[in-house]
């Protein structure tokens, strides 16, 4: 079976390929270069607008235009999830305006934009993985001000991070928080992983695929190069934990990944199903 | 005088731009500017430079870059030939370039001072773009850091030691730093400052040991 659908005819007429024009697309390649030469450092670009608002994706988007080549195939998620309405338009999109084929099948993707997941299955050397971003900079709840915060990075001045997760424990008994868990990468930069769960924290850790991270409000690319020392921010005493369930996945059985809660009535009936729609579909057609 | 660019620009320079990302993002693999990658690419004739750093210039200047080219490298109209294809501007001094077009030997001796960026703003630095006589893997220089799953090894042939040891000395100024861009005729790798750079002795037969 082949699931890649590859798209009739040319790409919408009145488009450079891939939407932007190249002069935005080298300012984010230059960008791209940088970001991924000194890992987790934020690096600003001119962000462009895109046809549609801030919030639905625009700076994974733009970053995807960049790298986006008419071979490629391109898989887009948002929560884990290939249908729902963020990743089916993001997808229609770059059909539209590149004419790449596209998949929903992790394995088949040289591309893969997302938002707030890694994918179940383990992404392979070559593929890149796309984050879109809301609010890259990690100690932006901490310190508001910009000015600020960069100098923070410049000296490596991190303690205050530590000092939130500290009262976490201190209030809750354990650290609460459980998405956009901050990380140090290389053992230089705190970045902000994106909003994905702490269950993913792991898979960045030398990871074997290229991951990117793009801010459209913010303007700000970062990346993550494959192969790369990840550790999440913890304390000797309350070592980093990720999620676990006491019920398997409600369609495949899975016990490994992470599970979404979906209420089925008002009667308190509710169900935990995969939240990485295509591998809990690849792993319920195999037990079938 | 014929000067060649990307016969599809959008499409070449998107190719030639994953090429250089996958580099930059596995320090020290070699990769080839095939004809998959960049069709029929010439560099201006008479000048030095190969069709792997003709094609990484064409890729990501432009009219909001500025570039410095070592003199014994601006032979056969070079400057002007990239100038007319990208509308890159050429720097007064080292100090202002975003891309440098050097030799190992430019950075012997009393080296121009490039951009090493800020500790607030790293990303504000020269790359270079080295235009070298041999590249090849297996060589002296043990290549370590993110990108590399274990260590890589790396020959930048003779001549090569002051550009190495320039590029490891990122490490220590990290996050200030340069990153380089290798390119040999139509072969190119790429060593960020991220790199951990170390010379082994090749001839004793030791291996490449983790510092």
């Amino acid at each position: 079976m082949n699931s890649v659908d590859r798209r009739e005819g040319p790409p919408a007429d009145g488009y450079n390929f891939a939407y932007l024009d190249e002069q935005t697309k080298r300012m984010i390649r230059r960008g791209l270069l940088k970001a991924v030469a000194i890992p987790g450092y934020q690096v600003p670009f001119g962000g462009r607008e895109m046809p549609m608002p801030y919030g639905w994706g625009t700076g994974g988007m733009q970053l995807t235009a960049s790298v986006l080549g008419q071979d490629d195939v391109l898989k887009v998620i948002d929560q884990g999830a290939d249908d729902t309405t963020n990743a089916v338009s993001i997808r229609a999109f770059f059909e539209r305006v590149a004419g790449v084929a596209t998949t929903t099948t992790t394995t088949e993707a040289d591309v893969i934009q997302t938002r707030h997941r890694i994918p179940e299955q383990p992404l392979r050397q070559g593929q890149i993985l796309i984050f879109q971003v809301p609010i890259p900079e990690p100690l932006r709840f901490i310190e508001p001000s910009e000015v600020e915060t960069r100098l923070m990075h410049a000296l490596e001045e991190y303690g205050v991070m530590h000092v939130k997760l500290y009262e976490d424990i201190a209030r809750h008994g354990h650290i609460a928080t459980t998405y956009a868990y901050p990380v140090k990468v290389d053992g230089r930069y705190v970045t902000d992983p994106s909003p994905i769960p702490k269950f993913d924290n792991p898979k960045l850790h030398m990871a074997e695929s290229l991951m990117l991270f793009g801010a459209g409000r913010e303007k700000r690319l970062y990346a993550i190069p494959p192969y790369t020392r990840v550790e999440s921010l913890d304390f000797e005493d309350h070592p980093f934990e990720v999620q676990q369930w006491d019920v398997p996945c409600a369609i495949c059985g899975a016990r490994d990944t992470f599970l979404d809660e979906v209420i089925t009535d008002d009667q308190g009936g509710r169900m935990f199903v995969c939240s990485d729609t295509d591998y809990c579909q690849s792993r319920a057609e195999e037990v079938a | 005088m014929q000067w060649h660019a990307f016969e599809s620009p959008v499409h070449d320079s998107q190719r030639m731009f994953r090429q250089l990302l996958s580099a930059m993002s596995e320090p020290g693999t070699l990769a080839a500017v095939s004809d998959i990658t960049v069709r029929h690419i010439l560099p201006p004739a008479g000048s030095a430079v190969g069709a792997a750093g003709w094609a990484t210039l064409l890729t990501l200047c432009d009219l909001e870059t500025s570039v410095w080219i070592a003199p014994e490298l601006n032979t056969g109209g070079l400057a002007d030939a990239l100038t007319f294809h990208t509308g890159a501007r050429m720097a007064p001094s080292a100090a202002e370039a975003d891309f440098a077009l050097v030799l190992p030997a430019t950075l012997s001796g009393q080296a121009p001072a490039f951009r090493e960026g800020s500790d607030t703003h790293p990303d504000r630095s020269t790359t270079l773009v080295v235009v070298l006589a041999e590249l090849e893997a297996d060589g002296p220089w043990c290549l370590s850091g993110p990108g590399i799953a274990d260590v890589r090894n790396l020959d930048v042939g003779q001549g090569g030691e002051a550009l190495m040891t320039r590029l490891a000395a990122n490490r220590a100024r990290f996050p200030r730093g340069l990153d380089a861009i290798l390119t040999c005729e139509e072969r190119l790798t790429a060593v960020p400052r991220s790199t951990c750079i170390t010379q082994v002795q090749i001839e004793e037969g030791v291996s490449c040991m983790l510092p």
